[in-house]
């Protein structure tokens, strides 16, 4: 018997198999907005690669709701079980994913204690970073160059006006590095906060997409003035969790 | 008369109105009508809903030949048995609907609490037709954005405006007190009905069996298993505005005969270990149901609202009195017990909140805040501190009446109850 945890995501869908507590296998594709369709594919190639086996199943993430089988369980609860066997001393997680962020805090059994998630708004989430930096198309040389280079200050976090304050940088003359580094810190300012709303932790374990952002995490660090641990694959700790749960 | 009659008679925009109103049969069909394990005295709430712009309108319209007077108001500080005791009548506004929102917009800011932009699209819409029927709306200076509003408001109906002070000191009594009796002045005035001893008397005991019975249908909610769904009462909430509150007294009570029955059998609209919410927060006017049809459709049940559409509409009663000065003394009392985040300190809610949670055995709070409501919003921040601190599950939405954000605040109310079942 395996355990498989699905997470439709907003952006990507993903598959973790479970061997116990050992990963099988663990699949990120893209939810194109069917995450449905996107999910019973993944598990439709797992079962012919599996044939014979048998598996109990968790399906999370906001396509939960319209999907055929499986057991529901929440994103938020499944992030916090994810990330516990990683680091099961760690109270709060970050977790920036497509459409939404959220901040939760897990007990020494890895339950949810408490969570907060962004209003009715797309800043400080990944959909808001992907647009302004898809808006910017960078080169590879730009994007490393963005890594050291000194932000500007970006104050709006609507996405739209965030892109228009982008563009009107730009035509003033900033540098595309400096634009895309002021672009993370002002998100990272922003999570922050966020995070400060609900507590002031002494660490923190940071998952979902948006922990892939490498200066994401260096000006949340800064911001913070805290550690920040991040998982092996923060994408699918969710999928990982609904495994474990499954 | 047929209700198309009656709308063109009142001078509304038939075309829009259509508009407005075609979802509402489906929707009230889904949430109320077809649920299942519903006491049957609900029948005569679900009268009232299915034609909820016919019936009681015309009744209005006919009072209203006979030289009544209908003031409307969408606020608990109104002082209702002043208007009733003249044989007129106070009926809420249509304020709950994202419809209106977009029209309200051409005269408001769109960063605004979306109840004050909704009613003001109802009456540049002209799709109420409570509105189209009252002779005057009664406001108060509650929040910025309505105290803002009502000037603009004026220009398309009269707007009397409330003074209601800030604070709870003895000079803001003083100032309610003069600001009440200037009001029982104005309503004499504008119904040319005097205002007696007898009159009030009777209209603080009309008013006040309102709000007893409600309370006892509030206090049923106790029970394990409750004998009612939330979405029910929140139902009933909203219509204690609009109804005749004889009429209405008499069938809450009838209703609550029968849950006293369903609760002596053991009777209730879900298990026994079912999650039970309270809700706090802003309020709910008719039709936003979202959030109690959310929550319930995930296997909670709502067993209070700390809200203006709930607890802080009936909770306090207006003393009686000997005489007539006396009378208007108490009913000028009474509002000012009511904790609304518009005053400071409000600390008066939070203990509120406390205490319902452990009177209603409530496993977990959620606070809704309209969008751009920034009393609420902020005082939010002492409520979940104190949540925190008595180990309370506790849940903050941010929402408005359209029903694009249901999957988000799913999500959010799936996950509190994942807490509590853990």
């Amino acid at each position: 018997m395996m355990k498989i945890g699905l997470d439709l995501g907003s952006v990507n869908t993903k598959l973790v198999a479970l061997d116990g507590i050992k990963i099988r296998e663990q699949k990120v594709v893209s939810s194109r907005y069917d995450s449905v369709s996107a999910g019973q594919e993944l598990l439709k190639e797992w079962a012919k690669t599996n044939q014979d086996i048998s598996y109990d199943l968790v399906v999370t993430g906001y396509g939960r709701v319209s999907f055929p089988e499986g057991k529901l369980i929440t994103e938020i609860t499944c992030q916090a079980k994810g990330c516990h066997g990683y680091f099961p001393t760690h109270e709060y997680i970050l977790d920036v994913g497509g459409q939404d962020a959220k901040v939760i805090k897990k007990n020494p059994a890895g339950k949810v204690i408490n969570f907060i998630m962004n209003d009715k708004c797309a800043a400080g989430t990944g959909r808001f970073l992907d647009f302004i930096l898809k808006g910017l198309s960078l080169t590879e040389e730009e994007l490393f160059e963005a890594a050291v280079a000194k932000p500007v200050n970006v104050n709006s976090m609507c996405t739209v006006f965030a892109e228009s304050e982008v563009i009107t940088l730009l035509a003033k003359g900033a540098k595309k590095s400096e634009v895309v580094a002021g672009v993370f810190q002002s998100t990272a300012i922003r999570l922050a906060r966020f995070v400060e709303s609900m507590a002031q932790p002494e660490t923190l374990i940071f998952a979902g997409g948006g922990a892939h952002y490498n200066l994401l995490v260096k000006y949340l660090e800064q911001e913070l003035k805290i550690p920040i641990v991040i998982p092996p694959d923060p994408e699918i700790t969710v999928a990982l969790g609904a495994a474990l749960l499954a | 008369m047929d209700n198309r009659e009656l709308w063109e008679l009142l001078g509304m925009d038939l075309e829009k109105h259509d508009e407005f109103l075609a979802p509402i049969p489906a929707l009230a069909t889904e949430l109320f009508f077809n649920r299942p394990n519903r006491p049957a005295a609900m029948s005569y709430f679900d009268m009232v809903l299915a034609d909820v712009h016919g019936i009681r309108v015309k009744e209005l319209y006919e009072k209203k030949q006979k030289g009544a007077k209908i003031f409307a108001s969408f606020c608990v500080y109104v002082p209702e048995e002043i208007i009733v005791a003249t044989g007129s009548v106070n009926i809420g506004l249509c304020a709950g609907a994202q419809f209106p929102i977009s029209t309200g917009e051409r005269v408001l800011p769109r960063n605004l609490c979306p109840l004050i932009k909704s009613t003001m699209g109802f009456k540049l819409d002209r799709i109420c037709p409570y509105f189209q029927v009252a002779d005057w709306v009664i406001g108060e200076t509650t929040c910025d954005g309505k105290k803002k509003a009502w000037e603009v408001l004026n220009q398309y109906i009269p707007t009397y405006v409330l003074e209601l002070p800030h604070k709870k000191e003895a000079r803001d009594y003083r100032l309610w007190e003069e600001v009440v009796l200037e009001f029982a002045d104005f309503v004499e005035k504008e119904t040319g009905v005097e205002i007696t001893e007898e009159n009030l008397q009777k209209s603080i005991e009309v008013i006040n069996n309102k709000r007893k019975a409600l309370k006892r249908l509030a206090d049923l909610r106790k029970n394990k298993p409750s004998p009612i769904h939330g979405l029910d009462v929140l139902l009933i909430n909203q219509l204690a505005f609009f109804d005749d509150p004889e009429r209405f007294t008499g069938q809450v009570n009838q209703l609550c005969d029968e849950l006293d029955e369903r609760v002596n059998k053991k009777i209730g609209v879900a298990p026994a270990d079912a999650p039970r919410i309270l809700l706090t927060g802003t309020p709910q006017p008719l039709p936003a149901w979202k959030i109690h049809a959310l929550i319930e459709k995930a296997g909670a049940v709502v067993v209070g609202e700390e809200t203006c559409t709930g607890e802080r509409y009936f909770r306090n009663l207006t003393e009686p009195a000997e005489n007539k000065e006396d009378m208007l003394k108490n009913i000028a009392k009474r509002p000012l017990q009511i904790n609304c985040a518009c005053f400071t300190p409000n600390s008066g809610r939070i203990e509120d909140i406390v205490k319902m949670t452990e009177n209603l055995q409530a496993d977990a709070v959620i606070e809704t805040n309209l969008q751009f409501c920034n009393p609420y919003a902020i005082e939010s921040f002492s409520v979940s501190k104190e949540m925190e601190k008595r180990e309370i599950p506790y849940l903050r939405l941010e929402t408005d009446f359209s029903d694009e954000d249901q999957g988000q605040l799913l999500t959010r109310v799936e996950a509190l109850l994942e807490i509590i079942r853990s």
